[in-house]
């Protein structure tokens, strides 16, 4: 590439930040599509778009301050969404068809067969230093700690940023606290062994090994939206008596669930126990 | 006796009456451009009247109604059109912002105009018809005209786009209707000279189990056209609303409670209710007529 291409591209970068920013994106960053060894086959940015050079990817929409701080834990299920990254992913692909004349692509947020995911984005945000795989799950990003990502994929050869040199998770607290007790703060709060969902070691202050119970976790996080809604219609074709089907169809968990699908950001995850006790990112909550 | 002031401006008023129209026209163009739509046009009332039954125009609702306002946006990305995973496509077809963008130009006429407007109803409430068709706006708009490929209303430049409108109160200067038809492209004549289909006739034939069928005349335009709706809401919509029924009604008939248990927890179900909570997440799924339409692919090619 040549230096005036170079300086084209860097342009580019910082209009696209400056796109990411404006549209409400808190963290921007780049991964080389050539980085997804570790993505299962045909989850990877060039077979996705052919002549793929970059993930551009965007993280933000976190839950605010307030919503933490809310006594009333179903007022986060109703507010968190990721819903509002995709629509910024969109604006920053068309910005990049429209004015850098690069093809781009925004990674579907939903699941395709088998319930995977089109490209794993946690690894996208990864690749692009956005954050660092944490123990509860999520990628977190060192300063804000949990937030939601979109990736767009793209011709456009920007310079990759790679991964972050010092992982996130785990905290210096949750090392300490794992040396005095065995456990960090998450694990503590859901643990495997005790009917919750997460598990793992320390070793050197890094993560060890991290053991996820997905299936125990989606019976928490999903208690309504699409798995409610099929585990309340079992329930309702199995049950034989007229009265009681209709008390099922009519009742508060069916209706909430049917507001959680129709108004898709009402309700899509119910537990945030992990991420509340996570110190990542805590400093930015702690507002007048 | 004629008030000398009275006079002068009764000669003037027309013309300020045009100025401050035109003014408001460019504004709402300048604000619908920037809020991401492609295309805007605006059409009078009037044009309805040649199409429609009364009770079905514009004015039928919203009283008093003068003018609408047609805004369209592309859909797909342009390196969705190019990914060899058709799911892709489908996923990122559509995200509603002709929708966000026509309530955005509503609110401004209402807040600074002071004129009455309303996004116009795009879907059914009753049968299955909607109450006001956006593809017939569109063409009254001069945004484009109706093709081959299941009369979707392609325009000049960009080929398929979505369309949403808003009716207002509020007069302004319109737009003429397309007096050239978008289909067939000429290549298209072409193809159909050498062949006898167009490229999306060819891609979906309905003598061969697809949906679209139709003639060109000796004057190159469209003769005829044939399109197999119900064919293509099964092939174009696997995946939402008319799947959810469709899975539904097979779960409600199915007596075995261990059958019913995997259909209702099955992949084909569990996408097609995602469909329906994220419902911009898969609204069409078939888009090859408009793979191999060459109006708008210009635009689509990049680096």
């Amino acid at each position: 590439m040549s230096p005036a291409d170079l300086d084209q591209m860097q342009t580019y970068r910082r209009e696209l930040d400056d796109v990411a920013r404006k549209s409400g994106a808190l963290v921007t960053g780049v991964a080389d599509a050539e980085a997804f060894t570790a993505a299962m086959e045909g989850q990877r940015p060039t077979e996705l778009l052919p002549g793929c050079k970059t993930v551009f990817v965007l993280g933000g929409a976190q839950p605010r301050a307030g919503d933490w701080k809310s006594p009333s834990y179903r007022h986060m299920e109703t507010t968190s969404t990721s819903d509002r990254l995709t629509a910024m992913g969109n604006r920053i692909a068309q910005h990049i068809e429209r004015r850098c004349g690069y093809y781009a692509v925004t990674v579907p947020p939903g699941v395709d067969r088998a319930r995977r995911p089109f490209l794993n984005i946690a690894l996208a945000a990864e690749l692009a230093g956005c954050g660092s795989p944490s123990l509860a799950g999520p990628v977190l990003h060192p300063e804000h700690g949990f937030m939601y990502y979109t990736a767009v994929l793209t011709t456009l050869p920007l310079a990759a940023d790679g991964p972050l040199k010092q992982p996130a998770c785990p905290a210096p607290e949750c090392v300490s606290m794992w040396n005095e007790a065995g456990t960090t703060p998450c694990m503590a709060t859901c643990p495997i062994d005790e009917g919750g969902c997460l598990g793992g070691k320390l070793e050197d202050g890094r993560i060890k090994e991290r053991r996820y119970d997905v299936a125990r976790c989606t019976t928490r996080v999903h208690t309504s939206f699409i798995p409610g809604f099929q585990k309340a219609l079992e329930a309702v074709f199995d049950e034989p008596a007229k009265e009681k089907r209709k008390m099922i169809l009519y009742s508060s968990q069916f209706t909430r669930t049917l507001w959680s699908m129709s108004y898709s950001n009402v309700s899509q995850g119910q537990c945030f126990e992990c991420m509340r006790v996570c110190p990542v990112g805590s400093k930015q909550r702690d507002l007048r | 006796m004629l008030d000398l002031a009275e006079l002068v401006q009764s000669a003037i008023a027309p013309d300020l009456d045009a100025t401050m129209a035109m003014a408001r026209s460019d504004d709402i163009r300048k604000l619908a451009l920037a809020a991401g739509v492609d295309v805007v046009g605006i059409a009078p009332v009037d044009r309805w009247e040649e199409f429609v039954p009364p009770g079905s125009r514009p004015y039928d609702i919203l009283p008093g109604a003068k003018t609408v306002v047609v805004v369209g946006v592309r859909g797909p990305s342009a390196g969705a059109w190019q990914s060899p995973d058709h799911r892709l496509i489908e996923m990122n077809g559509y995200d509603f912002a002709n929708d966000r963008v026509i309530h955005l130009v509503a609110d401004h006429i209402e807040r600074e105009y002071g004129y009455q407007a309303i996004q116009a109803p795009g879907l059914p409430v009753g049968g299955h018809q909607p109450a006001f068709s956006m593809m017939l706006a569109a063409v009254l708009a001069g945004l484009g005209t109706r093709s081959f490929a299941a009369n979707i209303i392609l325009n000049p430049k960009y080929g398929l786009l979505y369309y949403s409108a808003c009716i207002t109160t509020l007069e302004l200067p319109v737009d003429a209707m397309l007096e050239q038809d978008v289909c067939p492209a000429p290549m298209c004549v072409q193809v159909y000279k050498a062949g006898g289909r167009t490229p999306c006739q060819a891609a979906c034939p309905s003598d061969e189990g697809g949906c679209l069928h139709g003639t060109i005349g000796a004057d190159n335009r469209i003769e005829s056209t044939y399109y197999d709706r119900e064919r293509c809401v099964s092939r174009a919509m696997n995946f939402g609303i008319n799947s959810f029924q469709k899975g539904l009604e097979q779960i409600a008939n199915e007596d075995d409670s261990e059958r019913r248990r995997m259909m209702i927890h099955s992949d084909f179900f569990t996408r097609s209710a995602s469909a329906i909570a994220f419902y911009k997440e898969s609204v069409a799924q078939c888009f090859e007529c408009m793979r191999v339409c060459p109006i708008g692919r210009a635009e689509r090619k990049l680096k």
